[in-house]
């Protein structure tokens, strides 16, 4: 029984279309962006809000975001010190701000970034035609609802280039801050474009957090790495619980390099991540872990599209959502190898722990192979505390709260181990925590 | 059967002041089957009392109804722990009341650092004392002369709990947390099986280091081998869920020497 939605009826469509109409007056997007805008706006209506039996939404009811009328954010009310309350140790002079879906220069702080480290607002980078038609192929082949929604309504973003042969070792932070508005539910629609050179190695952080709910963040973020590249990527998810949180996730892998993303999701009214990864050259590998800790009626959703394109790639992905109380988590993920792709290696693992009778945990491992030469393996499991466990630890005087809570926590280790910014691991480490022992309590 | 009223006499003589465990006639298995059939027994504080007996006779049934396992039921009798209806309390309770077992086979917990764990469970201790917790560093020091006292290398401290020990390593670690939380009864549950000779003096020498005026140990054995390092006040020998025999350490002797079968149960 692995969904709850009901018919999308069709119409809601009109209201976007209806919001579209009037960002195209009354922002009046130049070019390139208008034309970008106009061609997702049609992915938009070939590709309609999902229906029940859409493959890429099988766990996501988006009915109540679809029939929202939303506003587009004009003035942001974020200052300096709702940003303080979230950059981390180390990152606070790498820090690229994203207040209600506008980077701002004046909130960010880019002065620890070496200088082969270049960020400019993609109204800039567009002037390089290989950004504008990496933008246009995209846009063309876009095959989400929401990025393409993304797509109908962005006109700026942020680009951070990286150099070839820059080994950066400050972490770059992009906060992504929404606040929202009082009156009317709110949509920003922030656009990221990272492109790290050959031989390059960098650490990015991404965080989605608000000063207030009711609003949607509807995000892209694509990555392209180039040969023998590294990015360390760590995506936290800590919105408040009123709000919808949307993000899309590309990344194209080329020769030898290599991604490694870790994500941290505390989960709100509706989080939705989609993770699209092409391993495009011989010798690509990613690393894909996430990590969902839900309480109340959280939800957080994943979708994952592995494309080995290439042979001699490797993929890993490991998943672990811990649900509770009347949350819900997903995972669906398919890995799809091509026909060239042979000696790809490729693993899948989602660990669910069900910490109550009446959250959910929906999990939707496959693998689509065209090759016959692979190793491929995929699985998940659902599983209770230990009680043996459990008993072991209140028999040292820890109170079933404090071994729920322990227990717990050490599910999550496994992933947030692999967190390569130890400031960002020990943060979210606390406030995991916290939220654990309010819960266990 | 002699010797039995002679070890309840003695525990009278030693008068209820000092009595710290008492036990009667309980009754107790899970799931509906009855393993503990009507065990009856006294532990004074600053006793060493040894329970013996063969495998499946209920050695760690009786053990983990006293620490409290949620699988297991009390289906009859009274335990009484300074004073307390220990029965009533949760497994947490009664460590902090100073209950401790040495677990037969100590649980992995992948993923709980070893001396974050051990601080917890001091600081738990502490916070039901009403005494100040202590920090990671101070900790530290009482941790690290700790694992002196049971030759435990410091590597220790970072590993997940348990997990990846060998049988050895896992034992000395109880008798580390034991060490740690200085419990006013511990009952280790053959926590010297498997041992080499070295690490069985380790665990001899922690209950030694642990064993004073106010406070008493029942060592769950197998083997006649501990008890020459660890000097038992009483015997019981537990067969079918019952106690048959107990004496002094003698007993053990003669059981080292002619098994069990010698032994039935009581008649009722
Ligand atoms: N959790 C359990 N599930 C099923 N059977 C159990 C369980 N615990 C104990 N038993 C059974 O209860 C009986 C007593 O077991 P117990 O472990 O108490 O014996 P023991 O005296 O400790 O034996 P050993 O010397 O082998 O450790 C045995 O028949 C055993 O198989
Ligand atoms: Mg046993």
């Amino acid at each position: 029984m692995p969904t709850t939605l009901t018919d999308t009826p069709s119409g809601a469509e009109s209201l976007i279309l209806d919001l579209h109409g009037k960002y195209l007056e009354e922002a009046r997007p130049s070019e390139p962006f208008k034309g970008l805008n106009l061609a997702s706006v049609r992915r938009f209506e070939t590709l309609k809000f999902p229906h029940p039996k859409h493959d890429l939404f099988s766990f996501v009811n988006a009915k109540e975001l679809a029939w929202t009328r939303f506003q587009l954010q004009r003035d942001s009310r974020i200052g300096k010190d709702i940003v303080r309350d979230h950059v981390y140790p180390g990152c606070e002079k790498s820090v690229l701000v994203v207040a209600d879906g506008t980077f701002r220069p004046d909130l960010s702080d880019l002065s620890a970034l070496p200088s082969q480290v270049k960020v400019s607002s993609l109204r800039e980078a567009v002037a390089d035609p290989a950004i504008a038609r990496y933008l246009a192929e995209t846009i063309e082949s876009e095959n989400d609802v929401f990025a393409a929604i993304n797509g109908a309504f962005f006109n700026d973003g942020l680009y951070l280039e990286v150099e070839p042969a820059a080994l950066v070792e400050t972490p770059a932070l992009i906060l992504y801050i929404s606040s929202g508005s009082a009156s009317h539910p709110t949509m920003t629609v922030p656009r990221v474009l990272a492109k790290v050179g050959r031989h390059s190695e960098v650490k990015i952080v991404v965080k989605y957090a608000g000063a207030g709910g009711n609003y949607f963040v509807n995000s892209t973020q694509d990555f392209i790495l180039e040969e023998n590249s590294k990015v360390l990527y760590t995506h936290i998810q800590a919105d408040p619980f009123e709000s919808w949180s949307f993000a899309k996730d590309r990344v194209h892998l080329n020769r030898y390099s290599r991604f490694h993303g870790v994500n941290v999701y505390s989960g709100c009214k509706l989080a939705r991540r989609h993770h699209e990864v092409h391993l495009e050259d011989s010798g690509a590998e990613l690393k894909l872990d996430g990590v969902s800790v839900l309480t109340g009626r959280e939800q957080a959703h994943n979708l994952v599209r592995i494309h080995h394109e290439a042979p001699q790639c490797a993929s890993a992905q490991h998943f672990k959502n811990i649900v509770n109380e009347s949350s819900r988590s997903s995972f669906d993920g398919s890995v799809i190898v091509n026909k060239g792709a042979q000696l790809t290696n490729s693993d899948q693992l989602i660990n669910n722990l069900m910490l109550s009778d009446d959250a959910h945990a929906d999990s939707k491992p496959n693998l689509m192979i065209y090759a016959d030469d692979v190793k491929c393996t995929h699985g998940s499991t659902v599983g209770q505390l230990d009680e043996e466990q459990l008993f072991y630890l209140n028999s040292r005087g820890l109170s079933q709260g404090m071994a729920k809570s322990l227990l717990t926590r050490s599910f999550a280790e496994s992933i947030l181990g692999e967190i390569q910014v130890p400031a960002v691991a020990s943060g979210l480490r606390g406030i995991l925590s916290k939220k654990l022992e309010a819960n266990h309590a | 059967m002699e010797n039995f009223i002679l070890s309840g006499a003695l525990n009278q003589i030693n008068g209820r002041k000092d009595s710290m465990l008492e036990i009667k006639d309980l009754h107790a298995g899970f799931e509906g089957t009855e393993i503990v059939k009507g065990i009856s027994l006294t532990v004074n504080k600053g006793e060493i009392h040894a329970i013996m007996g063969p495998n499946g006779s209920g050695k760690s049934t009786l053990s983990k109804i006293l620490a409290g396992h949620p699988a297991y039921e009390a289906m009859g009798g009274t335990v009484t722990f300074m004073g307390k209806d220990l029965l009533e309390l949760s497994p947490d309770q009664r460590a902090l009341e100073g209950i401790f077992l040495g677990f037969q086979y100590p649980v992995e917990v992948p993923g709980v650092n070893n001396a974050e764990f051990l601080r917890m469970a001091y600081n738990a201790k502490m916070a039901r004392q009403g005494k100040e917790e202590l920090d990671p560093l101070d900790f530290d020091d009482i941790l690290d002369e700790k694992m002196k006292l049971v030759g435990m290398d410091s590597k220790y401290k970072d590993r997940s709990l348990n997990e990846g020990f060998s049988g050895g390593e896992k034992k000395k670690n109880e008798i580390l947390q034991m060490a740690v939380l200085q419990p006013k009864l511990a009952i280790l549950d053959e926590t010297d099986s498997g041992l080499d000779i070295d690490a069985l003096r380790v665990v001899a020498n922690g209950v030694n280091k642990l064993i004073n005026q106010d406070n008493a140990i029942i060592l769950i054995t197998h083997y006649q081998r501990l008890l020459e390092y660890v000097k038992p006040h009483y015997v019981h020998v537990l067969s079918k869920g019952e106690i048959v025999k107990s004496g002094d350490k003698s007993l053990a002797l003669d059981l080292e020497a002619q098994g069990y079968d010698w032994l039935t149960p009581v008649p009722k």
